[in-house]
């Protein structure tokens, strides 16, 4: 445990080396947040409900969005897995007695962290600059449950991220592609970009199929309260089954790659 | 008993092979035509603890490919291989704290970190008490003279400095086994010769075991009391530096200062003239008839000065290796 504690903090340092492109990826963040609102408040000029969605419940959804984010997709740093994997440095590890899949797990926890904290400044600067009217802490606030999610989907996407990411034991530096598919399935079918209510309904019932609305919409609508107590435990026991899925399937690339990659040497 | 024990270690990578062009690329979609490449073909040898050995041979004989074998990193095709009593590719915790893998050409350092954050990382990942770690990287640091900057990022060090915490970050956890894969690559000759003092020293002191590939011969001979010689995947040689010249060198070289002109096409008789630019020349014979050359040489030529050599262990090693006879 003590390693990775030490993971954690070497890379806590490594990341204010990286200053400007940390901002950058935190002003991305700002930018998408301002598109949203604008998009929500130029739809509510002509009406007071839209999906189910109050203005007040739109706002507070699209400010969410920006914290749960910050949790569970972090700034891109376990995205040089597949460089390491690709250019060999793999091999410094794997000599090692530490786990590869632990030691990157600790490095995008500290990441994750550095993202919290600057998204929560930013929530507060752009709260004082537009003035939206939020639902602050209404009775149907579920802090627990939606605590409870967020534990599950953390680990739920950094297996979602290994699998895609381990693909460069077969083809190396060039998980790129793929990435880039991963990464819009979670800004539309993770709800980073509209609730998924917008969806029809069959749209919707099927995206509940795959694992992406796990990770950013669920988690936002239970802390908004929408989601009644039965639909509650389907969605925990949804994600429950996903992360384990995605684990086995993350470590089933794993074993299978590391005997091409220990076959072949680089 | 030894510490490193290596049976018939064979190690083939299948590699496909693709026709030039796009027609090419399409046809290897459909129809892949694999061979195999030798990377390491049958290769026996046993190593003791302290002992400090070169493997030399050429690019791509097989040296990094056996390295990584007895590390762990790679599977053999087939073979047997121990190491401190583990097989390798276990990947056993027990067995990786004891040993430690230095690669020239790859670093395994922070590179926008002060050297001693990684330093300590290790220090964790290898369970060091906090006493043991002080203790060694004071030693350490004191034999490769680095005080002043260990707290410097590792991006502005020079090479030669960054191979040198390199090699620190490497023996943080006193691994008693130590493979070293071209540790002086791209280092000057002044730096070379320090990293080799060092090697030597770190060898003497802790009686480490250390297996070292280079290039450069004179990083072989300074250090290592035995050889392995490997090309193509073969063991070619197994055995002390000196041996080599007994085994391979099947001429001598006789050097001479004449006193008045001679002429080339007569000191032929002697050998095979290797040079010639009056008033020296050098003339390789035949070893069991070295002796009887120089007298010939000495009775029909008016010579002023004779000197009779071993070739360069250097020259003996590339003909070995191009496979040209010495003469």
């Amino acid at each position: 445990m003590r390693k990775y504690l030490t993971v954690f903090a070497i890379d806590w340092q490594n990341q204010f080396i990286y200053r400007l492109n940390f901002i950058f990826w935190r002003v991305r963040n700002v930018f998408r947040l301002l598109l949203t609102y604008f998009l929500w408040l130029g739809v509510f000029t002509s009406t007071e409900s839209v999906f189910g969605y109050s203005q007040s419940q739109m706002f507070s959804y699209v400010f969410l969005v920006m914290i749960v984010h910050a949790i569970v997709l972090s700034a891109p740093s376990s995205d040089n897995i597949g460089g390491e994997i690709g250019s060999g440095d793999l091999s410094n590890y794997l000599v090692k007695p530490v786990s590869y899949i632990k030691y990157w797990f600790a490095r995008d926890l500290s990441s994750k962290l550095l993202n919290l904290l600057f998204s929560i400044g930013e929530i507060f600067l752009l709260y004082y600059l537009l003035q939206p009217v939020l639902v602050i802490f209404p009775e149907s606030f579920q802090v627990i449950p939606f605590l409870i999610t967020l534990v599950l989907v953390v680990p739920l996407y950094y297996f979602i991220n290994l699998s895609t990411r381990f693909i460069s034991f077969w083809t190396p530096e060039n998980t790129w592609g793929l990435a880039f598919l991963i990464i819009i399935f979670y800004e539309t079918l993770g709800g980073i970009i509209f609730p998924l209510d917008v969806l029809p309904v069959w749209a919707k019932t099927a995206v509940q199929f795959t694992p992406f609305p796990y990770l950013v919409y669920y988690p936002v609508v239970i802390l908004l309260g929408k989601v009644s107590g039965f639909e509650f435990y389907r969605i925990l026991a949804q994600t429950f089954i996903w992360t384990v899925v995605m684990f086995i399937i993350a470590r089933f690339i794993w074993q299978k790659g590391l005997k091409v990659y220990s076959s072949e040497g680089r | 008993m030894p510490v490193i024990s290596v049976k018939n270690l064979k190690k083939y990578y299948k590699v496909h092979q693709k026709e030039p062009g796009l027609s090419g690329s399409i046809r290897s979609l459909f129809h892949r035509k694999y061979y195999d490449v030798k990377a390491v073909d049958d290769v026996s040898f046993e190593i003791r603890e302290g002992e400090l050995i070169g493997f030399i041979g050429p690019n791509g004989a097989g040296k990094t490919t056996t390295l990584k074998v007895l590390s762990g990193l790679l599977y053999p095709t087939s073979g047997h291989v121990s190491v401190l009593g583990f097989t390798p590719w276990d990947r056993k915790p027990a067995f990786q704290k004891q040993f430690s893998l230095v690669m020239g050409q790859k670093n395994q350092l922070w590179w926008d970190l002060p050297a001693i954050e990684s330093f300590i990382l290790n220090k964790e990942i290898y369970e060091v008490s906090n006493d043991q770690y002080k203790k060694t990287l004071d030693e350490l640091v004191k034999l490769l003279e680095v005080e002043d900057v260990l707290k410097v990022q590792v991006r502005k060090l020079s090479l030669g400095q960054r191979m040198k915490m390199e090699l620190i970050a490497a023996l943080i956890h006193s691994p008693k086994i130590l493979f070293l894969d071209e540790p002086t690559i791209g280092l000057d000759v002044v730096m070379q010769k320090k990293m080799r003092d060092f090697i030597k020293e770190y060898n003497r002191r802790y009686k480490s075991t250390i297996i070292l590939t280079s290039h450069y011969m004179d990083d072989v001979k300074e250090l290592c009391d035995r050889v392995v010689i490997i090309d193509k995947g073969k063991l070619l040689f197994d055995g002390k530096l000196e041996q080599i010249i007994n085994k391979f060198a099947s001429h001598k070289l006789i050097t001479a200062v004449f006193s008045k002109p001679v002429k080339k096409t007569d000191l032929k008789q002697i050998g095979d003239v290797k040079e010639f630019d009056f008033p020296k020349a050098v003339i390789s014979v035949k070893r069991a008839t070295a002796s009887l050359a120089a007298a010939e040489l000495l009775q029909n030529f008016p010579v002023a000065d004779l000197n009779i050599e071993e070739p360069q262990i250097e020259d003996i090693i590339r003909e070995v290796f191009t496979g040209k006879d010495l003469a």
